[in-house]
């Protein structure tokens, strides 16, 4: 039996592209020329396509107007009622069970690969490749059920299609996924590694991560545990590879000295023979850092890198490390403010998952020494909680000014979500001051009016007594700071 | 509007089969696609399956259209998940798989999540057996049409919107809604497939990164712990890429993606119904304490939101009408709303040697 002719001539280009490039993993080699070979062929076939005709084609999907019960009739006449066959759409010719190059089915351009592969050969759904000038109407006819009350019940502009962004890859989308990881109990304490750096080395590496949003966000103990971690890795030699494009990924790189060159070959990943690593994109210098996509999951390395002098110096970072030391981090500060809740009087009759809501939508914010929190007589719409620092209550009233200090656990403001009456005291930052705080409005959309919180288990309730009404009930101005001070101790300001 | 349908969702059965609206039926289909309950029961080992052909691949998974061995017509047909216990290991995946298995049964029978009928092992994987959703992934509805009509976008939110109310009371996150993992069924509701990434959280943040890049939400990317509002979150970039058919936050490069999601900045055409726009952007909101869905009235509000006018949310989980897009099936056990996949060889990492056996195996004594 003799083979196809189109056969043997891909076989002989093949074999024409194995002599010149003498691979070493054939295998890789041949599912990649032919990869390249299909999109090309593919992307071909597509432009002598796009301008023929679109009709004689058969819909696979059935037509709605039987789906919706009832009122479809008030869409007769329309352009699109009943006949099946008038509805067609622009890429309907890419998978019709009817044409002979293409699987029966919208098959995403039929490489039939892995999902999340490169799955290049799937442009044949990229708008541009698709779409052409052809009727651009989906598969349905919209029935009464779901019409929006805003109007009509079809989207888009009189033109669709111009807006539809070019380059967004429309490919099946994989699933990413770290390490599980689980937050230490109290007595397995974790402690992150530290690896000492002069502190010209640590401004520096602060310096170099410092506009990355993956280390943007962090407080001040988890930035500098992290820099900490960060470990000396020497690259001693010219034209060392660090990261190799195609590979897992677990260390993300900050350069503290020497020179590193980016390759990215398009295939996705390096290849053997003397150009497998592609073509060279950029290049990075001291204060530069790559592979940050491996602080997130592991990922493909995305490029290629190799040092293109001698005696360099890196600090790496590996993920595990870095996800951990921001769990530990994240997870006790948690705890904490659901502690420190739990100490609010206003709040006791909070159940845990709405405390765990609060402790959720806390922000914080940093205060040097001598700066004023709050000021007496201002609005108050936050409360506060002091989560490092030592501050001091200030009231004009008192001889002096002075009234008490607040340490760690303690908290201010609360009355804030109660009313909106100015606040009754001045706070000062004595030292640097961390507070987390949240404001009423977002107290009142997690959980509704504080008021309705108090009231609804209160034992006075039963007797017909509102906790908030009269005396003896918060009204925001009573100053209530008899007893002892100390950790959680309310200051009603 | 109707919201009472809401704490029935909770405990809602599925309809028996012969509940089904017969009238609206479409002539082509399959009445034994439908009526999975009345067949034989469920085959309960792999060697019990006739392999028909793979509906999906992952990382570490294959899943299979099987039909029992020995069953007379109509025929049953299942979806079976094989996950290859090497690659779980070796990626770290077990705790998932697991979560997997358990959170399924937790929702067995509810409407618009795919049904666990059995699981099992043997010495190298682990099966999970579903049920088996013709439409194929709402992924392809969606790419072909480039955009869905409001109304479609409207439906296939409100049935999900059921969906996370359901599993949130139940205290799980999902973490990976997108639409290659909504499938649609042979009445064109969605079923849910792929709890990979479920866990049961409570009250509880988490922190495994985990779901689709273009899906993440901010406090996922920048591991700040998350919840169940990352749920919400990810409705409304499926809302966005439902109508507009691309997704709010994308780039050339994941961390382009991240980048933008961090910033949460959302760029809208014009032309854009104002009910549309707003849900997105209540529910693609970076702050938690606004953030639609994670707010006083949690699901409520999404539910009561005006982009769900029109929506009786009754009818919608007693699934008494059909969906707006329906699979025209040619003959039972028609795939072709499934892309194809060849069988892969196994990879040298995928072997399940002795050693692992014994040093691992004990991990999946409860599967």
């Amino acid at each position: 039996m003799s083979l196809p002719a189109l056969y043997l001539e891909e076989i002989d280009a093949l074999s024409r592209k194995i002599s010149q490039a003498q691979p070493i993993d054939i295998l890789q080699f041949c599912a990649n020329h032919f990869h390249g070979r299909l999109e090309a062929e593919r992307n071909q076939h597509l432009a002598s396509q796009s301008s023929t005709s679109l009709s004689s084609m058969v819909n696979p999907f059935a037509m709605a107007s039987d789906t919706f019960p009832g009122t479809f009739g008030g869409f007769g006449g329309g352009p699109f009622d009943g006949s099946r066959d008038a509805i067609r759409e622009e890429e309907e010719e890419l998978h019709s069970p009817t044409a002979p190059t293409f699987k029966p089915q919208f098959s995403m351009g039929g490489m039939g690969g892995r999902p999340g592969s490169s799955g290049s050969g799937r442009r044949t759904h990229s708008p541009s490749g698709g779409g052409g000038g052809g009727p651009r109407r989906p598969m349905h006819v919209a029935g009464s059920p779901f019409l929006s009350p805003s109007g009509g019940s079809h989207l888009g502009p009189p033109s669709a299609g111009q807006d539809f962004p070019s380059n967004y890859n429309r490919n099946r989308r994989t699933s990413v996924s770290a390490e599980s990881l689980v937050p230490t109990t109290s007595d397995d304490e974790w402690s992150p590694p530290i690896h000492p750096k002069t502190s010209d080395q640590m401004n520096r590496l602060r310096a170099a991560v410092s506009n990355n949003f993956l280390f943007a966000h962090l407080d001040e103990e988890q930035d500098s545990q992290v820099l900490h971690a960060l470990v000396e890795k020497p690259i001693p030699n010219k034209g060392m590879r660090v990261i190799t494009q195609g590979d897992v990924g677990d260390y993300f790189y900050v350069v503290e000295k020497g020179d590193f060159d980016i390759y990215v070959n398009s295939a996705g990943r390096m290849m053997p023979g003397p150009d497998g690593m592609g073509k060279r994109v950029t290049s990075i210098g001291p204060g530069g850092s790559f592979g940050e996509l491996a602080l997130m999951y592991n990922a493909p390395r995305a490029a290629t890198v190799i040092s293109t002098s001698s005696d360099n110096i890196l600090w790496a970072l590996d993920r595990v490390t870095f996800r951990r030391i921001l769990m530990e981090n994240t997870f006790k500060r948690r705890r904490m403010y659901e502690a420190f809740l739990e100490e609010i009087p206003l709040l006791s009759s909070l159940i845990t998952s709405e405390r765990s809501k609060i402790a959720d939508a806390l922000d914080t914010e940093t205060f040097e020494a001598g700066a004023i929190i709050i000021r007496e007589g201002d609005p108050g719409d936050r409360f506060y909680f002091i989560e490092q620092g030592v501050a001091e209550v200030h009231k004009s009233s008192q001889p002096g000014g002075y009234v008490r200090t607040l340490n760690k656990g303690d908290y201010f403001g609360e009355l804030a979500l109660l009313n909106d009456a100015p606040r009754a005291a001045t706070i000062v930052a004595k030292s640097k001051v961390k507070v987390a705080y949240l404001g009423k409005a977002g107290f009142q959309r997690l959980l509704g009016p504080v008021a309705d919180i108090m009231r609804r288990n209160d034992p006075r309730l039963g007797e017909g007594v509102d906790p908030l009404a009269g005396p003896g009930g918060f009204d925001g101005s009573i100053d209530v700071m008899q007893g002892p001070f100390g950790m959680g101790r309310p200051v009603e300001v | 509007m109707e919201i009472h349908g809401l704490a029935h969702a909770a405990q809602l059965p599925t309809p028996p089969p012969d509940a089904l609206d017969d009238e609206d039926m479409i002539i082509s289909e399959p009445a034994d696609v439908v009526a999975v309950a009345n067949a034989e029961p469920p085959p309960k080992a792999v060697e019990d399956c006739h392999k028909v052909k793979i509906l999906g691949m992952g990382t570490f998974s294959e899943v299979w259209l099987v039909s029992p061995k020995r069953e007379q017509k109509p025929e049953t047909l299942y979806a079976l998940k094989q996950l290859r216990k090497a690659d779980v290991i070796r990626l770290k995946q077990v705790e998932h798989v697991q979560n997997e298995k358990s959170i399924l049964e937790l929702c067995r029978h509810h409407p618009f999540i795919t049904t666990i009928f059995e699981s099992w092992q043997d010495r190298s994987s682990l099966y999970i057996l579903l049920e088996y959703a013709p439409g194929g992934e709402m992924f392809g509805y969606l790419r072909r049409a480039q955009r869905f009509d409001y109304p479609v976008a409207q439906f296939y939110a409100a049935e999900l919107t059921l969906v996370l109310v359901f599993l949130h009371n139940h205290g799980v996150v999902y973490r990976d809604l997108k639409p290659e993992n909504i499938m649609i069924d042979a009445r064109g509701h969605v079923k849910l497939v792929d709890f990979g990434f479920a866990k049961v959280v409570g009250d509880r943040e988490t922190y495994t990164l985990c779901g689709t890049p273009e899906y993440l939400s901010p406090e996922v990317i920048q591991s700040k712990g998350h919840s169940k509002a990352v749920d919400w979150w990810a409705l409304g970039v499926l809302i966005y890429e439902m109508v507009l058919g691309y997704p709010p936050f994308y780039a050339e490069s994941p961390m382009g993606i991240y980048k933008k999601i961090v910033d949460a900045r959302i760029t809208f055409p014009t032309w854009l119904p104002p009910n549309i726009r707003d849900i997105v952007q209540r529910l693609c909101t970076k702050d938690l304490s606004a953030r639609l869905g994670n707010m006083k009235g949690g699901g409520f509000e999404v539910m009561q939101h005006p982009f769900f006018n029109g929506i009786d949310w009754r009818e919608l989980e007693s699934q008494k009408h059909k969906g707006p897009l329906i699979p025209q099936l040619r003959f039972p056990g028609d795939t072709q709303y499934f892309e194809n996949y060849e069988p892969q060889e196994l990879s040298a990492d995928s072997t399940y040697p002795d050693s692992m056996l014994a040093e691992h195996d004990h991990l999946f004594r409860n599967f």
